[in-house]
């Protein structure tokens, strides 16, 4: 009786989540698929009449005047915005990588002056709200001719995660035994080929399970890319659906369209790292 | 192959005032297998790492093979080490661990493959070198280890208690591994533990170490029959040495309401000893060292009988709330708890030490 209804509630509580989780993205999918006018229809009805895949059509291929409602979409932007998104995550991913990989190892092993403050206050800048900063930033980056460019927005993304992305590998080098890193100095290794052949290695789920939080951390950046791009130069899919949003009226299907879309890429990479880092977990014990 | 691992006055601070080691000076001769041995915290595996180069070294210098490598970088030492934990390359084969320092010395493949066949063949190995080291057992893993420093051939072997995370079993069996192995290489090897059996079994000469600083090098057999101070009577033996203090009444020892005559020759071969008339000594006994015969020297109460199987372990009253002797005898001893024990001492074999120093008498 008991593990009857325990089994029920934990019944009962996945289907919560699960309905939570994938609601709105079910809410997304069938929106992309419908015509504005089952969309705006009252009572609205949540499965379309007729599926259609319109709103996809002009998305990527630009709408035709006044057709859309309000939503004015162009062919080529939407697509542009997605491969924007796609090298700011790349490029912050793999540069932050880079530094924060060494400097956690750095401030992990190696014994140097004031090692430990310099660490806190990498560390302590990620309690500053960007909001604090964003107003001189603009005016650095502005002075720089960075805006509205992919390298400015990287800058900002790569000195803004790096404090977050080396705490993590650093809690994960005071983790790992100094051993195997000793073992390489005494078979001939000098210590950046110790650090190369034996602690990347050593560190690479860490690396991997980073890899996966930066990549999303910056496809889901919305607030700066918003205040430091202006053309599709630089535009990322975040800003880029906001456009979307027409002055009177709004295209739902191409609003959903879009949404639809900009999530497949971080979904692949959320599969592709969280099977690689369950595998390294499982590998390592 | 020869060659030597020489430590003049070595010496190691920490930060914060720590002296870890403190002028140790010795010399592991050409393919002798030196152990260095202490309890934790001796100073033991910091001199090993000084000599790895994995430490700085405050003072003092270090030779190996008459070359002085105190401030070398550890690849240029031309060693090979051990570690407790194997620190094995988790992301490489058993092959690649093994020939990753000949990699690393950039030696041709086809060398690389000849040396590390050969040294799997030696240990064991050869059907597991495709295996990652998490597919492998302790020994296994171990055996890897020691591969991966014998294949360099260095000037050196440098290990840190090697056999620690080994089940007892399989220590005493790769005990015997390692001898012959490095009896093979030739290379000289220093060696550290805090377990005084491997020290005793394994070691050509033995060091100990006790807070950094050198108390006694010698043979295994020295450093039973003649411990300098009652840090190494105690350390060396299992179980410890009895250290009974007692009055020197000039031709015997006086400890609770026994007596035990020294031996006219004993007196002359130590003839500090006389000095000692009407004063405390601490007497040192071996366990060992007691029989149970009717011709007793001393009888005790006895708190306590273990049987070994193949002898009995007797704790006997030392007369003193919580103070014990123990003593080792033959399985057919006749003893019994809470009785009193009639026990001779092979008096030929007492030792002496001054209370206050803890030195020697000789």
């Amino acid at each position: 009786m008991t593990t009857l209804s325990g089994r029920l509630l934990k019944t009962v509580a996945v289907l919560a989540i699960v309905v939570w989780s994938l609601g709105p993205i079910v809410l997304g999918v069938l929106t992309s698929i419908s015509t504005q006018r089952d969309v705006a229809s009252v009572p609205s009805h949540w499965l379309p009449h007729d599926a259609t895949t319109t709103a996809y059509h002009e998305l990527l291929q630009g709408t035709r005047g006044a057709a859309a409602g309000g939503t004015v979409t162009e062919a080529g932007t939407f697509t542009r915005s997605m491969w924007n998104s796609t090298q700011l995550a790349l490029e912050t991913t793999a540069i932050t990588l880079i530094v924060s990989t060494m400097a956690a190892y750095a401030f992990g092993r190696l014994r140097f002056r004031f090692g430990g403050p310099v660490l806190a206050v990498l560390v302590g800048t990620m309690v500053i709200p960007i909001f604090v900063i964003v107003i001189s930033l603009f005016q650095v980056l502005a002075d720089a001719h960075l805006i509205d460019t992919k390298r400015g927005l990287i800058l900002v993304f790569v000195s803004t995660l790096t404090p977050l992305a080396t705490w993590l590998l650093y809690t994960q080098v005071k983790e790992m035994p100094p051993e195997p890193e000793e073992a390489a100095l005494i078979d001939g290794c000098r210590r950046w080929q110790a650090f190369v052949r034996v602690v990347v290695p050593q560190m690479s789920s860490g690396i991997a399970a980073v890899a996966a939080i930066l990549v999303l951390s910056v496809w889901g950046e919305f607030l700066i890319p918003l205040l430091l791009t202006s053309t599709m130069n630089a535009k990322p899919v975040t800003v880029q659906i906001t456009e979307y949003v027409g002055k009177y009226t709004t295209n739902y299907p191409i609003l959903a369209a879009a949404g639809v879309l900009a999530l497949i890429p971080p979904a692949i990479v959320a599969l592709l790292l969280n099977k690689r880092i369950a595998g390294m977990l499982a590998g390592s014990s | 192959m020869s060659g030597t691992i020489s430590l003049e006055a070595v010496t190691k601070h920490f930060p914060g005032g720590v002296v870890a080691v403190n002028e140790l000076s010795l010399e592991v001769e050409p393919g002798e297998f030196l152990v260095l041995v202490g309890p934790s915290g001796c100073g033991k595996t910091t001199a090993l790492r000084m000599v790895a180069g994995l430490e700085p070294v405050t003072a003092g210098q270090i030779r190996i093979n008459d070359k002085i490598v105190t401030k070398l970088p550890p690849r240029d030492r031309d060693i090979a080490m051990v570690f407790q934990n194997y620190a094995l390359y988790a992301h490489m084969s058993v092959r690649g661990n093994m020939g990753f320092g000949l990699k690393m010395a950039r030696m041709p493949k086809d060398e690389i493959r000849r040396r590390v066949d050969e040294a799997a063949a030696m240990l064991g190995l050869v059907d597991y070198l495709d295996r990652k080291p998490r597919q492998l057992s302790g020994g296994q893993r171990q055996r890897v280890a020691m591969g991966r420093a014998i294949v360099r051939e260095p000037a050196a072997f440098l290990m840190d208690e090697p056999l620690s995370n080994l089940d007892a079993k399989l220590r005493v069996e790769m005990r015997g591994e390692i001898i012959r192995v490095q009896r093979r290489i030739a290379a000289p090897t220093l060696y550290v533990t805090h377990d005084q059996t491997e020290a005793m079994t394994m070691g050509d000469r033995v060091a100990i170490l006790r807070d950094g600083v050198l108390q006694q090098l010698g043979t295994p057999d020295e450093i039973y029959d003649n411990p300098v101070n009652v840090f190494v009577a105690g350390f060396i033996g299992s179980p410890s040495m009895n250290l009974i203090t007692a009055r020197m009444d000039g031709t015997g020892v006086v400890f609770d309401r026994t007596r035990v005559e020294i031996p006219p020759a004993t007196m002359t071969g130590r003839p500090g000893l006389a000095a000692y008339t009407g004063r405390e000594v601490v007497v040192g006994i071996r366990p060992e060292d007691f029989r149970a015969e009717d011709d007793a020297t001393v009888e005790l109460k006895v708190n306590r009988v273990e049987s070994l199987g193949s002898e009995l372990m007797a704790y006997l009253d030392g007369g003193q709330e919580g103070f014990e002797i123990t003593a080792r005898l033959e399985r057919s001893a006749q003893v019994q708890e809470g009785e009193r024990a009639r026990l001779a001492v092979d008096r030929e074999r007492l030792y002496f030490f001054d209370p206050e120093t803890g030195e020697a008498i000789g």
